[in-house]
């Protein structure tokens, strides 16, 4: 489908979706009408994982794929007179209502295959199951049966019918409307934009008597948008997928790159049209390529591991020749990356997999006559405990399939053994593979440094000037890490600068929010990997030893000594193709690069393995084609013309330097990269001794660096949730801002890029200008300016002339002088994209005074997150207080409040809930008229962070629960938002707690952003903020603080556009900040769409902050942020008073804004983007920039709602249970008496305590209750959050099992998880509770008879918890508590775990090769010495049986004393064993 | 926890010694000392590197303060002179001559946060100083001849800067100057006690080894023609500065015993040069000396004063201390030496005796609403008094004195006789005449000497772009080049 062409900033290939799934089977094959009821029920109980659309009854779509369906289908078409043959398939198809000629093309293809159409029949959609917006989409919908073939037997028959299907629709691709939802004899989908339970409804089909199954695979749907689309609706035609694949738009383009290559003896694929679809969803995309796999020939079993396998790489447990059987595959193939949870169903098997970071949850049980359930969720079927013999989930990268021919169930290790045995992989991978050794010195092959002219000359040649080479490449080489920074970004985007900028800085990184989460590079390494292999790309059908012939480089950037390695290969040293940058000036640059192309194809196809494109040599008369823009166009033409997958881009360039820079060759298709100017540049440092780094010679500095750029790599991969450079490569994982579409089309097809920007002349005139300097000898390299201010360099929005204006004005509270100041910043030279637009009045102007009010327009205003941590307490109290007496809101920032500022004018009222959740307890969170959720920040969006030791002191230690002086860590990832319904269940999560706070969701502006805040608005928020890329305090690496995130202008205008165009807009209020100075920036946000603005920095700035941008390094001489006693005490001088002058100043320029533009509220501006109109910029860039996208209204209709009409966004779910218990407990809490409560749960009920937390913490705080509980006694499976933000007094004793996280904010009181006591199986071999437990956990105690899922305990800093086994990551960046596991560990415990302890039982002998060794020690209990330890595990085993009644628990303490050996102390490095020792006797 | 991280707190501020007052007072020696060995790094370490170098932005030369101050505490002498030149052709003299209090140092974070701003002065002038006593000079190597000429008319601070940029671009530089030493005021005009007639040598042998051309004792249009000039070379830059008194229009200032603040500096320095005795008319000894204004030049007079052993002096300004346009230092330093302050009087007349000077008469001024939002110096009426004065010298300010044959070669000038330079259509520096370019105080009127430094500095540069290809000229206008 050809991208439709948007004059707005919305784009549909932006949109997400996740959701809820499972599977239902019968081992034995026997079908019967029980699979299919229970698979609709269980459906039903997911309605909370999906989306309402806009007139609150069309979900965003559901389905069903039904296997084995021949039986019933034969009664369909015996019904409708159609006479099938024995063997036959059948097939749902999606009509254009208007009427088309699809059948008929339909059939025509089928018959070419060698089938027959027996007939067609008409389903009829039942309208009032639907809803109005779903119904009116409704495509019409036809079944045809198609007969087999003379002598085909089932796979060719299954084969004929793929192929006809793949025809028509390549030949149909014009008709939006036709889509076959399946064709197959094996299985049948029926899909409908209908909410889960109306499934049924929405087809007569679907309630015949005849319907009957052994495996139903069904699914429900979260999308980010609304307008209905059945098509979208899972399952496809193999699987369904719960989760996002982040490296969608790198493996659409080598599958289509590799279609040149693949090639099937069992199926002809050349003329199928694309094998993957090359927009829309990703999970469809998926689909296709298993589909063409299965095709091919390959087996479920391996094509699913090979598309999604599991971290083997780092695995050192992991089998030889299963490491082999995947290393073999990844030859072939880069993982399809991403939270993947995936249900399948074949022919053959049935399936159920997850991604190797296991982010998404499935959990299964097993009846005693062979039912599987597998599900997003546990306990969604209706099975009397006594009848379960088994349950369990799946882990990362675990694979759970049904063998309907062997009638098995196949668990992870048995996939295994069948993969592992297809082929000696591991003989194979040794003859072939050639791994580059680093260490082999060979002295020809040492570096040949630069004379310093030449050098010099060069350095300026490419852009590096001074200031780069300290702060970067100096850094980088002394800390093996990339530089740390402060403040934000304050310079204008590339597109606006009037400097000859890096063509990098023209590329946005893109990051992960809400739909996918980033994942930790460093607590997490074990799923990462830069493996990079060179040498073509094989047959994936022909499984053979030749195909395993491949050079694997343990990263992508080289050393000299390396490339000179690949280069001397036999196969290259005749085999490359080299492709010379440096051009004639008079053939100009696009000429050039089209050329390159043509050399590269018609090396590639003479026979060349190897594209060697170099920079290297250039001249006088020449001038350097970007590496960027030649790798781009390389790539992108390789890859059309099919001989990608036959060769490699070896790049050597000066261009690359920071890992930004490399991470942009290598997404757009550079295979591996040779840095040699910073090479060079580093030689020169060091051997000027500038590199301060102990003793160490010239081959160290070199490899140093690459360890920064590649720890830096892992970063932007990370933050994207992506794990291998295979998944990045070729991803196009940006968006570019400031290039002309010409550039574009020709070197980065397919990149966001929407607002134009540099062409080929342009850049051109660049490279000229750097030019004139390199050959000018007597010019010293240049200052740079880039990252601190320099004056004649870069343009800073904060230069000092600003600040000493603005400090100046806030302490005279003088008009006047705030108008110097405003005059400073309106009349700047266009910096960001808003100088370019200029609004205008609506009429004629007006009296100031008939303009609202200061006071009206100081409400607008919030204070940005600021973290105590990051400011001092005096700072973020006088901010704090500021605001309160504005009327305006300030946030608490993520580090907790000290809670004597509750109910007082220094309280914050907006507290934010960050991904470390630190101090977020209920009390907390009562004390707050708004809930921020943050899921980015603009400094570094997708990234976690660090507070190193040395700032936790007394103060914020006790604020966050931590320890005095030992470092904190923030995730990347909120590890309860792994997808859009997580948000949606944290959301409801915060509103049961506090049922009176608004919800805010804390986004950053980037391409997407649009339909992330759709899905936001649809998941209950009731505020979103946008923020620019530019804002942020705090420590943050360089490369993110430059190029992540876009500025709020684009992100802001995307969302207005998107939430209008999908009838949303109105439920909530939106909010910018990002940069905002003046007045002016105010009306220019109204505009855009904002309602009300956030200001971070100028307030810090009225406090007495001069950009100094050493916060990270706690001495900020003006005591703004830094928590050294005497620089706070005696060099802080901001007063509330100067804040408040400063919002009072902004206020009355926005009046004065108002009044000349004929406006008396400001609330008539917002979303009039029609009375903005663009500038003509000031350079030759900025005249090419079209900024009419952000300001066009095509398409959105003028009834639609431009700001928010409602007061809250309303609540879905009306969670009677809650409410129920809620009421019940009124009196007890009331009277603080204790009481007991009974009540059924079931997974729908979610968040069951968090109500009854926020009333008690009301009344008493977070502990004032902890003497006379509220006893709640549950029996079933419990939903989501159980005992979410727990407080002291409330006391859960479930029967059952519960879901994704428990206790998950838990400040007090108690949580006991049983199972049933009639159930057969043994409880440490059962999981009881989901994923991500405990996280951000303050206090209180949890027991649970059975296995816990992934990273139980996660940021835990104060719970007690007992469990009997648990998954990879337990108590990862736990901070305090204790967490005791009697039972096995997954993989990487104790990941970033700076307090607490832990006990693990080890009865397998292989925690050792489990836990993460970064941070922990593990250390024996013996009896001798370590009594403290002994009787304090004793006695917690002792509680767990007691209160869950474990028989596992009696077991233990029955032969204590022989498996005390068996159990490990785990403990932080930093924490000794007598402190901890110390702890529990005062504890005792 | 690193100390270095927090040196600007834990490490006070601390200038090298300056001289005893009872034994300065005796000579004209530069007062300030230099640092002791390791002292400059140390203090040059209490830089804190802020993200807004608020030094660097005050700097009118712009120089790379953090950056060579980082260089200065590793103890790379070198590489710091070599960067400091980057940007300041006369390090060692802004070093010693520029009132750091009121740019960087006044600027510095640290300053205004209350712990002591870097002594960057100091810094700058010692670690020049030192480099070239180790023999540093800047690197022409790689500079490449162009061929093209340029004849500098004035060896002052802007004549010299823009001789030095004009070498590295390969330039040839011819400097005339009608003193028979370089320097200008720098060496006729500044007191030796600030600025040793030594440094200015030492520059000057700096820049003869750079291959400038220095053409003493030669005035543009008396002995040679301006025209000759511009028939010789390729371009011309006017550094002629500002020798032109304001004149207060004092009832009495042609009494005997009344001067005119320059003259009488240069008088000075002139006798020192040649190591005269004192003449009659500079003879202090037991007199009661008078300086009418409070800027640089005013101070200098003082302090000069002092060392030709008046008996008292006593400088008379007519607004507060706090409104005085000069260095605070240098305030400082004469209230040391024991110069006596009057603030806010007004001179009025000189009354004199014998046509020979006996007194001020000064009035008292105050601060009044001018009715329009701001405030109006205005005399006390009834508040005459004399000030008995046996010497009153004249201390308040310059004009530009651009040379006569301006006006005959179309070189544009303002109503106050400024030279015109860098306006529309023109190249930063370049006059009406386009081979002709100007700056220092001959452009702006009296000035500091760094802004004299950047004029030549920059017009140099515009020199280079106008020998290159104008398309490219005006594109580098344009656009910066990171």
């Amino acid at each position: 489908m050809a991208q439709s062409v948007t004059t707005t900033l919305y784009d549909p290939a932006f949109e997400h979706d996740s959701c809820g799934f499972g599977l239902v089977a019968q081992i034995d094959g026997h079908a019967s009408a029980w699979v299919v009821d229970t698979a609709f029920e269980a459906l039903a109980k997911l309605s909370h994982r999906g989306g309402v659309n806009a007139d609150g009854i069309s979900g965003d779509g559901c389905g069903v794929l039904i296997h084995t369906p021949a039986p019933w289908l034969r009664a369909l078409a015996k019904e409708a007179d159609i006479p099938v043959a024995e063997r036959f398939a059948a097939g749902l198809v999606f009509l254009d209502p208007a009427g088309s000629n699809a059948t008929a093309v339909l059939e025509q293809y089928i018959v070419e295959e060698g089938l027959s159409v027996a007939g067609w029949r008409e389903l009829t959609v039942n309208a009032d199951a639907c809803g109005p917006m779903a119904f009116s989409s409704c495509p019409r919908m036809h079944q045809v049966f198609v007969n087999v073939g003379d002598g085909m037997d089932d796979e060719k028959f299954e084969r004929a019918l793929f192929r006809a299907r793949r025809r028509a629709e390549t030949a149909l691709a014009e008709d939006a409307q036709f889509y076959v939802v399946t064709l197959s004899a094996h299985v049948i989908g029926y899909k409908a934009m209908a909410a889960p339970g109306r499934l049924r409804d929405v087809f007569d089909d679907l309630r015949h008597p005849a319907l009957v199954s052994d495996a139903v695979v069904f699914h429900q749907r979260f999308s980010t948008n609304t307008s209905p689309q059945w098509r979208l609706a899972q399952p496809f035609r193999l699987l369904a997928h719960n989760g996002e694949i982040n490296t969608i738009r790198g493996n659409r383009r080598w599958m289509q790159a590799r279609e040149a290559i693949l090639h099937s003896p069992l199926v002809d694929l050349s003329d199928i049209g694309p094998l993957v679809r090359q927009t829309g969803s990703d999970s469809e995309s998926l689909d296709n390529a298993l589909e063409v796999l299965l095709a091919g020939g390959l087996d479920m079993l391996t094509a699913m591991r090979v598309l999604v396998p599991p971290a083997y790489a780092a695995r050192e447990d992991m089998d030889e020749d299963l490491a082999a059987f995947y290393e073999y595959y990844a030859l072939h193939m880069e993982p399809w990356d991403g939270p993947a949870g995936l249900v399948m169903c074949g022919s053959h098997y049935a399936a159920c997999a997850l991604d190797r970071n296991g982010l998404r949850p499935a959990r299964w049980a097993l009846s005693d006559d062979n039912h599987l359930i597998v599900a997003s969720e546990a306990g969604l079927w209706d099975v009397s405990a006594s009848k379960v013999v088994g349950k369990g989930r799946l882990g990362p990268g675990q694979m759970l399939a049904v063998d309907f021919r062997a009638g098995k169930l196949l668990f992870d290790a048995d996939i295994d053994a069948i993969n592992r045995k297809r082929a000696p992989f591991q003989q194979w991978l040794r003859e072939g593979i050639t791994y580059l050794e680093s260490d082999l010195i060979d002295p020809s092959l040492a570096a040949e440094p630069l004379p310093a002219n030449e050098l010099h000359r060069w350095q300026k040649l490419y852009g590096l000037s001074r200031e780069e080479r300290e702060t970067v490449l100096k850094v980088l080489a002394e800390t093996e890490a990339e530089p740390t920074g402060s403040m934000g970004d304050d310079t204008p985007v590339a597109a606006m600068s009037r400097q000859v900028r890096p063509l990098f800085d023209r590329f946005r990184e893109g990051f992960a929010q809400v739909t996918n989460p980033p994942i930790d590079p460093l607590r997490e390494l074990l799923v990462m990997s830069l493996m990079t292999q060179i040498g073509a790309e094989g047959n994936i059908f022909e499984l053979s030893a030749k195909n395993a012939k491949q050079i694997l480089l343990n990263s992508p950037i080289c050393s000299q000594r390396k490339l000179r390695q690949i280069l001397a290969l036999p196969q290259y040293v005749k085999g490359t193709v080299q492709v010379d940058l440096c051009y004639p000036v008079s053939e100009g640059l696009e000429a050039a690069l089209r050329r390159f192309c043509r050399e590269a194809e018609e090396g590639v196809r003479a026979g060349a393995g190897m594209v060697f494109i170099t920079d290297r040599y250039p001249n006088k008369k020449t001038l350097p084609a970007h590496a960027l823009l030649a790798v781009g166009a390389i790539h992108a033409h390789l890859t059309e013309s099919g001989l990608r997958c036959q060769c490699n881009l070896l790049v050597e360039t000066a261009t690359a330097r920071d890992a930004h820079q490399f991470a942009c060759l290598i997404g757009f298709g550079a295979t591996a990269i040779y840095p040699w100017l910073a090479y060079q540049s580093l030689f020169e440092l060091g051997r000027d001794g500038h590199i301060h780094r102990g003793d160490s010679n010239q081959r160290e500095i070199g490899r140093s660096y690459r360890r920064g750029i590649r720890k830096g790599l892992l970063k932007i991969l990370s933050k994207m949730g992506i794990s291998t450079v295979a998944g990045y490569r070729g991803a196009q994982l940006f968006e570019i801002i400031g290039l002309a579409p010409e550039v574009v089309a020709l070197c980065f097809p397919g990149t966001p890029s929407r607002v134009g920007g540099a062409g080929f002349a342009e850049l051109q005139n660049d490279q000229r200008l750097l030019a004139a300097e390199a050959w000018n000898e007597a010019k010293p390299l240049h200052a740079g300016g880039l990252y601190k201010f320099v004056y004649g360099g870069e343009y800073h929005m904060y230069n000092p002339d600003v600040i000493d204006t603005l400090q100046h004005a806030v302490r005279t509270g003088e008009m006047a002088d705030y108008r110097r100041y405003a005059q400073q910043v309106d009349s700047r030279p266009p910096s960001a994209l808003r100088d370019l637009l200029l609004p205008h009045g609506i009429g004629e102007p007006i009296p100031l005074d008939e303009v609202e009010p200061v006071e009206a327009i100081l409400k607008r205003f919030d204070s940005a997150g600021m973290s105590l941590g990051a400011l001092s307490p005096e700072a973020h109290e006088a901010l704090a207080t500021a605001m309160n007496r504005l009327g305006g809101r300030s946030n608490s920032g993520e580090g907790g409040e000290d809670p004597a500022r509750y109910g007082t004018e220094r309280m914050s009222k907006i507290k934010q809930v960050a991904s470390g959740r630190f101090g977020v307890t209920p009390t907390y969170l009562i004390n707050a008229e708004v809930l921020q959720i943050k899921i980015a920040q603009g400094a570094k969006p997708g990234e976690g962070g660090q507070l190193p030791g040395h700032k936790v002191d007394e103060t914020i230690a006790r604020l966050r629960f931590a320890k005095p002086g030992i470092g904190l860590i923030s995730p990347p990832p909120h590890h309860d938002i792994y997808s859009i319904e997580d948000l949606a269940q944290l959301i409801h999560d915060l509103k049961e707690v506090n049922p009176t706070a608004l919800i805010s969701v804390k986004l950053v502006s980037h391409a997407g952003v649009g339909t992330v805040a759709a899905g936001v608005v649809k998941a209950g928020a009731d505020l979103i903020t946008i923020s620019g890329h530019d804002g942020g305090t705090g420590a943050s690496p360089l490369t993110s603080i430059k190029y992540a995130g876009t500025p709020w202008e684009l992100g802001m205008a995307e969302v207005q556009q998107t939430l209008r165009r999908n009838g949303l807009r109105g439920r909530v209020r939106l909010q910018t900040d990002g940069g905002l100075k003046t007045g002016l920036d105010v009306i220019k946000a109204a505009m855009l769409g904002a309602e009300s603005y956030g200001f971070g920095t100028g307030p810090m700035v009225a406090l007495g902050c001069k950009y100094l941008r050493i916060c990270h390094l706690n001495n900020c001489a003006t005591g703004v942020a830094t928590q050294n006693e005497r620089l706070r005490k005696d060099h802080f001088i901001g007063l509330p008073q100067m804040v408040m002058n400063y919002f009072r100043f902004v206020a009355e320029d926005v009046r004065l804004h108002m009044a000349a533009l004929g406006v008396r509220s400001l609330g008539e501006l917002v979303g009039r983007s029609d009375l903005l109109t663009q500038a003509e910029g000031s350079t030759a860039v900025q005249r090419q920039l079209d900024l009419s996208p952000l300001i066009s209204n095509d398409g959105l209709g003028v009834d639609v709602d431009s700001a928010c009409v409602m007061a809250r966004n309303p609540m879905r779910d009306p969670a009677a249970l809650a409410s129920r218990i809620s009421a019940d407990a009124d009196e007890a809490v009331t009277s603080g008496q204790s009481a007991t409560f009974n009540y059924a749960i079931a997974n729908t009920d979610r968040a069951i305590g968090a109500r009854l937390s926020g009333d008690i913490a009301r009344l008493y705080g977070d502990h004032g209750m902890d003497a006379t509980p509220i006893i709640l006694k549950l029996d079933g499976a419990a939903g989501q959050s159980l005992g979410a933000w727990n407080a002291g007094g409330v006391q859960i004793e479930l029967t059952g099992e519960a879901n994704d996280g428990v206790g998950k904010g838990m400040t007090g009181g108690r949580i006991i998880v049983r199972p049933p006591p009639e159930s057969p199986f043994a409880s440490q071999d059962a999981s009881i509770l989901g994923n991500t437990c405990l996280y951000g956990a303050t206090g209180g105690e949890l027991f649970a008879a059975g296995r816990a899922g992934e990273r139980f305990g996660v940021r835990n800093s104060g719970a007690l918890a007992v469990i009997e086994g648990a998954g990879d990551h337990c108590c990862e960046y736990m901070t305090g508590g204790v967490v005791a596991v009697l039972g096995a560990c997954g993989l990487n415990f104790g990941a970033g775990m700076t307090g607490g302890f832990a006990y693990v039982l080890d009865l397998q002998r292989t925690f050792v090769d489990c836990y993460n060794h970064e941070l922990v020690d593990i250390v024996r209990i013996s009896p001798e010495g370590m009594e403290n330890y002994m009787q304090h595990l004793r006695g917690l085993i002792a509680q767990h049986a007691e209160h869950t009644g474990s028989a596992w628990a009696k077991h233990l303490l029955g032969d204590f004393r022989g498996l005390l050996q068996r159990f490990w102390l785990v403990k932080p490095k930093a924490a000794s064993l007598a402190a901890l020792a110390d702890e529990l006797r005062r504890a005792a | 926890m690193s100390h270095k991280l927090f040196r600007f707190m834990d490490l006070p501020r601390q200038p090298p010694r300056t001289v005893p007052v009872a034994i300065r007072v005796l000579g004209y020696g530069e007062i300030s000392g230099d640092f002791a060995s390791t002292d400059a790094s140390t203090q040059a370490g209490r830089c804190i590197d802020c993200g807004n170098p608020y030094c660097e932005n005050a700097c009118p030369v712009h120089n790379y303060i953090p950056n060579w101050l980082k260089l200065v505490e590793e103890g790379r002498l070198f590489e710091a002179a070599t960067l400091m030149h980057e940007t300041n052709p006369l390090p060692e003299i802004c070093g010693r001559v520029c009132p750091q209090d009121r740019l960087c140092e006044g600027a510095c974070t640290l300053e205004q946060g209350d712990f002591g701003a870097v002594t960057i002065g100091s810094i700058e002038r010692s670690i020049t100083d030192e480099a070239f006593r180790q023999g540093w000079r800047p690197d022409m190597s790689h500079v490449v001849e162009s061929g093209q000429r340029v004849a500098v008319v004035g060896a002052g601070p802007a004549g010299l800067a823009c001789a030095d940029r004009l070498r590295r671009a390969g330039i040839a530089a011819d400097v005339f100057d009608r003193q028979r030493e370089i320097g200008g005021l720098l060496t006729f005009g500044i007191p030796p006690f600030k600025l040793d007639k030594g440094v200015v040598r030492t520059r000057r042998d700096v820049l003869e080894g750079m291959g400038v051309q220095f053409h003493l004792g030669v005035e543009i249009g008396r002995d040679i023609a301006f025209e000759q000039l511009l028939a010789d070379y390729d371009a011309v830059f006017i550094g002629t500065g500002a020798y032109t008194f304001v004149n207060g229009q004092l009832p009495g200032a042609e009494l005997d015993g009344v001067h005119y603040a320059l003259p009488f500096l240069i008088a000075n320095v002139d006798r020192l040069i040649d190591e005269q005795p004192v003449p009659a008319a500079l003879d202090l000894n037991g007199k009661h000396v008078v300086v009418l204004g409070g800027g640089d030049t005013g101070m200098d007079c003082n302090r000069t004063a002092i060392r030709l052993g008046a008996a008292s002096v006593t400088c008379v300004y007519r607004r507060d201390e706090m409104s005085m346009p000069g260095s605070r230092r240098e305030v400082g330093s004469s209230r040391d030496e024991g110069v006596q302050f009057l603030f806010n009087r007004q001179p009025t007349a000189l009354i004199g005796e014998d046509n020979k000077v006996r007194a001020v008469q000064v009035v008292t001024t105050e601060l009044v609403d001018d009715g329009k939002g701001g405030v109006q110096l205005r005399n006390v009426e009834g508040s005459e008094k004399e000030l008995l004065a046996d010497v009153v010298i004249q201390a308040f300010g310059f004009r530009a004195s651009p040379p006569a044959w301006c006006d005959a070669y179309g070189i544009e000038r303002d109503r106050s006789g400024r030279i015109l330079a860098g306006h529309d259509g023109r190249l930063p520096f370049q006059t009406s005449h386009p081979k002709v370019f100007a700056g220092g105080d001959n452009m702006r009127g009296a000035d500091l000497v760094v802004r004299a430094v950047y004029d030549g500095r920059e017009a140099a540069s515009s020199i280079a772009l106008l020998f290159q290809q104008p398309h490219f000229a005006e594109d580098a206008l344009q656009i910066g080049v990171v």
